[in-house]
């Protein structure tokens, strides 16, 4: 909901998967865990990472007119999210290029790469109904 | 961090439904900001991509369009606790329409490091080596 816009464009790398260490040897997961942060580093140095988090295996879910809570199936999940990069590279090319680079890969994690929007698609849909209405409400 | 799933609860809104449930983010967004409980938020546009396999070697295009389960966009929270934190995604209007919200505990470190933390200190040393190599060759 930020209206920020930068000469960059800024984009999301989320990691999923977060059991792809399950099975490496020893030598193979120093490999990958000094990849990692190698690789991190490097695109934080390159001012091309601004931020990055790993995400905690343990959350909840909320759902539902009820506001459900649920413990989140996180745990063992291919598609769970174990992490995140925000980057601001000069287009989505560069933001794939970068994705390629990590170093989880081959051992099965996937990175899904989303550009950051400046303004929410929903409000967009919805100034389309009422553009006069909408803009007052949220000015 | 909450992650907000679900982009298109807006659909089979009337206007003056969706004008309503604008209203009601906003307000919500608005209260928690001058709470002081957001740190950053940003909505994700719908597009995207998903890499996965050794070196990055598939590209497909997201299948975000039409998910439940896909991720609209995110809200990294100031919260005390994991209790607080749910208790303000409960808090959010758009559960009312189909979103669901995961919860989900920001880590200072990869729960796969955290179980290896010889490996880590190791990883580190060569990614300081590394940066000071990078703005060293930047500079």
């Amino acid at each position: 909901m930020s209206t920020t816009s930068t000469a960059k464009s800024d984009y999301l790398l989320l990691f999923r998967g977060n059991v792809w260490d399950r099975g490496l040897s020893p030598a193979q997961l120093q490999k990958v865990v000094s990849d990692w942060m190698a690789w991190f580093e490097r695109l934080k140095a390159e001012g091309k990472c601004v931020g990055g988090h790993p995400l905690e295996d343990e959350g909840k879910v909320i759902s539902g007119k009820q506001r459900a809570v649920a413990d989140g199936p996180f745990a063992e999940s291919k598609e769970a999210i174990g992490g995140y990069f925000y980057l601001q590279v000069a287009d989505e090319n560069e933001a794939i290029e970068i994705a390629k680079q990590c170093p989880g890969l081959e051992y099965g994690a996937a990175v899904e790469v989303r550009p950051v929007a400046d303004e929410c698609s929903i409000k967009q849909r919805a100034q389309e109904y009422s553009p006069g209405q909408l803009a007052e409400a949220t000015a | 961090m909450l992650l907000f799933r679900g982009p298109h609860w807006d659909r089979g809104l009337t206007p003056d439904q969706l004008q309503q449930a604008m209203d009601k983010v906003m307000a919500w967004f608005e209260g928690l900001n001058e709470g002081g409980k957001i740190k950053s938020a940003q909505p994700l546009g719908a597009q995207g991509r998903i890499i996965s396999g050794t070196n990055g070697r598939f590209v497909l295009d997201g299948p975000f369009a039409e998910s439940k389960e896909a991720v609209g966009g995110y809200l990294v929270l100031h919260a005390a606790n994991l209790n607080e934190a749910v208790e303000i995604a409960r808090s959010m209007p758009t559960l009312s329409y189909g979103v669901s919200v995961e919860v989900r505990p920001i880590l200072a470190e990869c729960p796969i490091f955290q179980q290896h933390p010889d490996l880590v200190q190791r990883a580190r040393e060569r990614a300081v080596q590394a940066e000071q190599l990078w703005v060293a060759a930047a500079a």
